[in-house]
């Protein structure tokens, strides 16, 4: 498996991909809907399969001596590469901010979403739909790409949105806590949109390498 | 001799055109040309040979081995050219043939090497710079130097002048004699005459012939046969 990914990051993925990681950088930023910045390296990422796609990645991959099932799978790994390094960038600065930051004033008076670890679980959940929806919906036909984005932007406002609405909810504002003194319930939250990344990708990926057996190239 | 490729009973629906059983084998060693009009299933037939185009019925058997079970082994020693490069356009072909060979157990470097000099291709050049023919002959540098035991190229004299051409034929004559099977599918039956072993003729999704070059043609021109065998069709469709 290590060919197709290096393949896929030397070969598939845009540099424009890699400087998006940087929109992590969001969480940093207090009044704000932080999570948008996991739509912009989604976005980020789309563009490298819109490319890849103009450069007819598909059919040179399927020429190499591997699986088309590997094919697949290769595409899987490498966005599953980009979005750890993504979640990893996302996590050092939620601690940072965490750790070092919480008692500045912006933060204290921040009435959107903050930076702990149900802000990451709901970058894991993005990635999730991202994977599902769109990379899912893409081996579909191998070819058309636009409509699974669509419907890939949707769920992810709609994600978001959920995200920024539950912590308002009285009983629910411990998922806002920007301290450890919900962390017992914080960790139950990343944990479970852990196992939901793992297993719906997971998941997509055979589907895909189903349906991308019996496409004609 | 033994069948390197073995095709038989290929099926392939599409709304508007269907393979129709399609069987024919290539033996080792020896060229099969791959001849019909224009949208009678040459393109895919060799697609779904490479696994590119999935059949509905049917199996493939390359030395031996099924393509849908043995697809990464039977790629290692497969060399398919389809036409032109068409990937990676504006990527430098140094670039492409570095992370091309790392897939490859038997890539050979100085053979790469051998015949992007003997087609004029400099690998600092993007396949985009290169003319429609320089891309055939890209594409078959690629093919050729992975030492395949097989080569199915698709069209491979398009788009070459006629010296590329004769050059291209005369390379075939010496990979069939280190045991090199090919298969291709051309239009210019003439390349045919110059190293056809056998053909394997299809009209409208179903083989009409396959076997030796010379029992088909019974010393006449290959194309006069083919153009007999279509006009026979062209009446019989038409009722006349």
């Amino acid at each position: 498996m290590k060919k197709p990914v290096y393949k896929e990051l030397t070969l598939a993925t845009l540099p424009l991909t890699f400087i998006f990681l940087l929109f992590s950088l969001m969480t940093f930023i207090p009044g704000y809907p932080i999570l948008c910045g996991t739509f912009f390296i989604c976005l980020g990422m789309f563009q490298s399969w819109q490319k890849a796609r103009e450069d007819n990645d598909i059919l040179y991959s399927v020429l190499l001596p591997i699986r088309k099932s590997d094919v697949v799978k290769g595409k899987y790994a490498a966005a599953v590469f980009i979005q750890l390094v993504a979640f990893m960038l996302c996590a050092v600065f939620t601690f940072i901010r965490m750790f070092f930051m919480s008692e500045a004033a912006v933060y204290k008076a921040n009435f959107m979403m903050s930076a702990n670890l149900v802000y990451l679980s709901f970058v894991l959940l993005i990635f999730a739909a991202f994977n599902v929806i769109f990379i899912g919906g893409f081996f579909k036909t191998a070819y058309a790409l636009g409509k699974p984005f669509v419907f890939f932007i949707i769920t992810n406002f709609i994600i978001i949105a959920i995200a920024e609405t539950l912590h308002h909810i009285p009983s629910l504002s411990w998922l806002n806590a920007d301290d450890f003194s919900f962390i017992g319930r914080h960790l139950i939250a990343f944990v479970t949109s852990f196992f939901v990344y793992v297993i719906s990708t997971v998941i997509s990926c055979k589907v895909s390498q189903k349906r991308f057996e019996n496409t004609d190239l | 001799m033994s069948d390197i490729l073995k095709v038989e009973n290929l099926c392939k629906e599409y709304p508007s055109f269907r393979l129709d059983n399609v069987s024919f084998s290539v033996k080792k060693g020896t060229v099969m040309g791959f001849i019909g009009r224009n949208g009678a299933g040459k393109t895919t037939t060799l697609k779904a040979i490479m696994n590119m185009v999935h059949a509905t019925n049917g199996t493939v058997e390359i030395f031996g081995l099924d393509i849908k079970k043995h697809e990464k082994q039977i790629k290692q020693s497969t060399g398919y050219a389809g036409g032109t490069v068409n990937y990676y356009k504006n990527k430098k072909i140094c670039r492409i043939l570095d992370i091309t060979k790392s897939f490859f157990n038997s890539w050979d470097d100085e053979t790469c090497k051998k015949y992007l000099q003997l087609f004029s291709i400099d690998p600092n050049k993007t396949p985009s710079q290169l003319s429609e023919g320089m891309k055939v002959k890209l594409s078959l540098a690629i093919a050729l130097s992975h030492n395949a035991q097989l080569l199915i190229l698709d069209e491979p004299t398009s788009g070459l002048d006629p010296v590329s051409r004769a050059e291209l034929l005369e390379i075939f004559k010496l990979l069939k004699n280190q045991g090199i099977a090919i298969l291709f599918s051309t239009h210019i039956t003439s390349d045919l005459e110059n190293c056809a072993d056998d053909i394997t003729y299809i009209r409208d999704g179903r083989i009409i012939y396959t076997g030796s070059l010379e029992n088909f043609t019974c010393g006449k021109k290959l194309e006069s046969v083919m153009i007999n065998f279509e006009k026979e069709a062209f009446y019989e469709k038409a009722g006349l």
